[in-house]
């Protein structure tokens, strides 16, 4: 979202426009197809030259992937998590998160291990942290919000679990395509 | 008949004299025997925690460049090789680095001794794989030790099993101490006299008359005083030992007890911690030259002490190289080109209890909650760390660097400034490191955990972040900086000032943090309420509630650097609290994991009102207090943080995060003197060059929903594009903030303006 301001004012002072609509939130760009980490998402309109660069733009928000070193290591955690070792699985998870710490895929699969071992309350945080992080990803957000709803389900908080759902359902449908499936 | 009977008498009583001296004797020797079979069967020396760094991560990607990735082995003590086979060895091409890493068992796996090669770029990592040739996603070197904790007598060792015992070693131990050890029962009456007759030529001690079994006695089951009785106990002990035991056992007993070395008061005992202590490898990596050395060494610790009498071992080493090679050990050809190379010794300061004393202090609390002092010292666990070695020595670099600089810009002379620095990862909450104090290797206060010390400005940010919970702030919010009194209930008056003792008028508050001024805070604070300032500290993981005192508001409040670390953690982890964390784990002497301490995140603060203050102190470090080291940090690193400065300029602190790293930097005096610098020029001095060092990420959160980002006139906190007043400055403000726009930026755009927001809010 960054960006869309200052480039939204710097097109109101040059040409006046009037139509600018801020609030909207993001334009959510394409996930990538998996096994493509380079997609990038689509640029922007240049600014017009004669107009003040804004001060440092940031680059947009893209959907989040795994780099191969954490995808490798949230793999070694799955496999570990379905033998039924889900210490080992945390302990793997937290290297990757060391490798990563902004990536919001790793937190969820963080709040998932929680969940998985009975602490709904550590998973609904985690959750949340993965959320903070997925701002400008829906696809991530969305996951975010089904792992809050499991853990709101597991301590019967049915109204909340399924506004978390409505969320995630939401938000699935806005990312475009398809939504992949977590590696 | 008297006579007779006298001397019949006197027979008696010899005889029965005689036989209470036997029956003495003889229940002695029965004690020994028992002392000895007891102890040393079930010969269980007390085994130190040993506690590891954490071990560093490589994979494709990362910011490692070849240079730095050698060092790090070296540091591991890989030995550089033309062809590497051997675990702990190494070979640089270039951009290219392949080594065999050691088998070590982690937490979560028993790694075996794996080849990897490396191809690095510019940039750090290219490429790994392993010795087949397959590609390695990610790959954990063995994690360095950093010191264990030994109990108050002193005596660390590190146990090495027979297997792990390079052959020469035994045979050098025998050539040179104890010629006729697989035979004698114990002792060598010899050898003793031969000893005897060899050291009165020499006028020096050049052979010992004791065996390796005495030796073993003597410093396993006897203290240091040296009588005519002890050597008698030592004998008869060292006999029972003899017929109680297999000289293989003995051998590897003598090779874990043995004294090697001192540092302070730490004793170094047995060779596996010998050669760690003098080369930074493991016993079975050692080369040839090195274990005469430490058999050198065994001879006397302090007299052969290889870091003080170098020459002196030197002369020794060869001695022995050449007494190998004179009893077929080893060949002439060995022995001549071992005599050839270096001691290399590693320096005392690369290795040691003494090198993290500040860390490790933490890492002994943080255990003490759960484990008996005896745990630790004795039953031989394992500790995994958040220690980061780099970032650690980066740490005492600039604390010692800028110390020494800042001393010269203070009147004072006749005691020099202290400095600490707490590093963390804020997402996971680890400390990674610690700096007490300046002298980095003194074991002694540790000024990170204990020098609670007046935060200063510090406590601005946590005004803000509860004003703007409050919902009636935000970071374009217009203040008055102007005169304030407080009436207290003990009936005098609060009279705060601003450093510089002006007033501003009306500033917004990005600009009240960025220019730390007090009385627009101050009047911030009094409008939210003091207990509401007084719970954000507590939220942020402040363990003790500050009282609901105005002072607190300008920061008159004495908090331990490690404190500010956790409450600043929690801002820079975008309002989740962490607990912070010295230690991952902690395995018994199998590697079976006795306890994690695991992430967990609690979500403390509105991440609306974390990133508006976050946004702010990255003003700080733009056009703010912070922005004189600039020019110190590369231009797209983007850092958030705040100066600290007590009253009468006593305390200068410095809190500060990029996207990866939290430091919180203190400088004072030790006597709570005023230093005469700010945070901006003492503490942030610091801070800055441990930044400009450090490989890290910029600072870039997402903006949350309900937020947006805009441009204001610094001074005025008016709307205004960039470019149209001198300073512009970006804010995070809710969605539907109405600010007025600039009367300098033109009145086409200041109605452009209105319709804009208007569009906002509609």
């Amino acid at each position: 979202m960054k960006p869309f301001f200052p480039l939204c004012l710097v097109a109101v002072l040059t040409y006046g426009l009037t139509g600018c609509v801020a609030p909207k939130p993001f334009e959510p760009t394409p996930a990538p197809q998996p096994g493509d980490p380079t997609a990038t998402s689509p640029t922007q309109s240049a600014t017009p030259p004669e107009v003040a660069a804004p001060p440092e733009p940031l680059p947009p928000p893209k959907p989040r992937t795994l780099s191969p070193a954490t995808k490798a290591l949230v793999t070694q955690a799955q496999s570990q998590m379905a033998a039924g070792n889900d210490a080992l699985a945390a302990s793997t998870l937290e290297r990757a998160l060391r490798i990563e710490p902004n990536n919001p895929l790793i937190w969820i699969e963080m709040a998932k291990l929680r969940q998985e071992e009975g602490n709904a309350a550590q998973a609904e945080n985690l959750a949340k942290k993965a959320l903070a992080m997925s701002t400008g990803d829906p696809r991530a957000q969305a996951n975010a919000w089904r792992v809050m709803a499991d853990t709101y389900r597991a301590r019967g908080r049915n109204p909340e679990a399924r506004d978390a759902d409505a969320r995630a359902e939401a938000l699935s449908n806005t990312s475009t395509p398809s939504p992949a499936p977590i590696p | 008949m008297a006579r007779k009977f006298t001397l019949k008498k006197f027979l008696r009583y010899a005889l029965i004299a005689c036989g209470a001296v036997f029956l003495v004797f003889a229940g002695w020797v029965i004690y020994l025997d028992r002392v000895v079979t007891k102890q040393f069967e079930g010969r269980r020396w007390s085994l130190p925690a040993q506690v590891y760094a954490q071990p560093l991560e490589l994979y494709a990607g990362q910011q490692l460049p070849a240079d730095a990735l050698e060092q790090e082995l070296r540091r591991l003590g890989y030995q550089k090789s033309d062809t590497p086979t051997r675990p702990g060895s190494y070979r640089r091409r270039g951009l290219r680095i392949d080594f065999v890493a050691r088998e070590f068992r982690f937490v979560d796996e028993l790694r075996p001794a794996q080849a990897v090669s490396v191809l690095t770029g510019g940039a750090g990592i290219e490429r790994m794989w392993d010795g087949k040739g397959s590609e390695l996603p990610v790959f954990r070197l063995d994690p360095m030790v950093i010191g264990s904790i030994f109990p108050i007598h002193g005596e660390d060792r590190l146990i090495v099993a027979p297997d792990e015992v390079p052959a020469v070693l035994p045979a050098a131990l025998k050539v040179v101490e104890d010629r006729k050890f697989d035979t004698h029962w114990g002792v060598n009456p010899w050898a003793i006299a031969r000893a005897m007759w060899v050291n009165l030529r020499a006028g020096q001690i050049e052979q010992g008359g004791s065996t390796l079994t005495q030796q073993l006695v003597k410093s396993y089951f006897l203290d240091n005083r040296r009588t005519f009785g002890r050597k008698i106990e030592e004998a008869i002990m060292a006999v029972l030992l003899e017929v109680h035991f297999e000289k293989a056992d003995l051998m590897n007993a003598y090779i874990n007890e043995i004294h090697l070395g001192q540092e302070g008061n730490r004793a170094i005992h047995g060779f596996g911690l010998a050669s760690q202590f003098y080369f930074g490898k493991p016993l079975d990596e050692l080369e040839l030259q090195e274990i005469a050395t430490l058999v050198t060494i065994a001879r006397g610790p302090s007299y052969y002490d290889p870091r003080r009498r170098a020459d002196r071992v030197k002369a020794r080493r060869n001695f022995v190289l050449d007494l190998l090679a004179q009893f077929d050990v080893i060949s002439d050809a060995d022995a001549r080109s071992a005599k050839n190379k270096p001691l290399n010794i590693r320096s005392q300061s690369s290795f040691g209890s003494n090198y993290y004393p500040a860390f490790m202090d933490l890492v002994r609390r943080t255990l003490r909650r759960d484990y008996r002092e005896e745990d630790l010292t004795e039953s031989g666990l394992k500790i995994f760390s958040t220690l980061d070695p780099r970032v650690q020595s980066q740490a005492e670099q600039a604390i010692t660097t800028e110390l020494t600089a800042l001393d010269k810009r203070t009147k004072r002379r006749d005691a020099q400034l202290e400095g600490v620095m707490v590093v963390t990862t804020p997402q996971n909450g680890e400390t990674i490191a610690v700096v007490g104090g300046r002298r980095v290797s003194f074991d002694g206060y540790n000024r990170a955990l204990d020098a609670k010390r007046s935060i200063g400005s510090l406590v601005k940010p946590i005004i803000f972040l509860a004003a703007m919970e409050s919902g009636r702030y935000n970071s374009s919010t217009i203040v008055e900086d102007g005169p304030l009194e407080v009436k207290l209930e003990n009936g005098t008056v609060w009279k705060p000032q601003n450093i510089s003792k002006e007033f501003y008028g009306p500033v917004p508050l990005v600009r009240v943090l960025a220019q730390s001024l007090n009385l627009a805070s101050a009047r911030v604070g009094l409008d939210v309420g003091l207990p509401k300032v007084a719970k954000a500290f507590t939220q942020l993981g402040l363990e003790k509630e500050p009282p609901p005192y105005p002072s607190v508001l300008l920061g008159s409040l004495d908090i331990a650097p490690i404190e500010v670390a956790q409450m600043y953690n929690s801002l820079a982890n975008g309002g989740f609290r962490t607990p912070l964390r010295a230690v991952r784990a902690v395995v018994d002497d199998k590697g079976a994991p006795l306890k994690s301490f695991q992430l967990e995140i609690t979500p403390v603060a509105d991440p609306v009102a974390v990133y508006q203050v976050n946004r702010m102190m990255q003003t700080v470090m733009e056009n703010g207090s912070g922005r004189f080291v600039r020019s110190r940090m590369p231009k797209e690193m983007v850092v958030a943080g705040k100066t600290g400065t007590s009253s009468d300029y006593r305390d200068t602190w410095f809190a500060g995060f990029s996207g990866e790293h939290l430091a919180v930097v203190w400088v004072g005096y030790d006597d709570d003197k005023p230093t005469g610098l700010t945070g901006a020029n003492g503490a942030l001095a610091v801070w800055s060059r441990f930044f400009g060092s450090l490989e890290t990420r910029p600072w870039s959160e997402p903006v949350p929903d309900g937020l947006v980002e805009l441009t204001v006139d610094f001074a005025s906190g008016e709307a205004a594009p960039v470019g149209c007043t001198p300073e512009v400055v970006m804010v995070a403000v809710p969605q539907g903030t109405q600010i007025a726009p600039h009367m300098a930026c033109g009145t086409g755009f200041s109605d452009r303006m209105v319709d804009w927001l208007r569009g906002i809010i509609h």
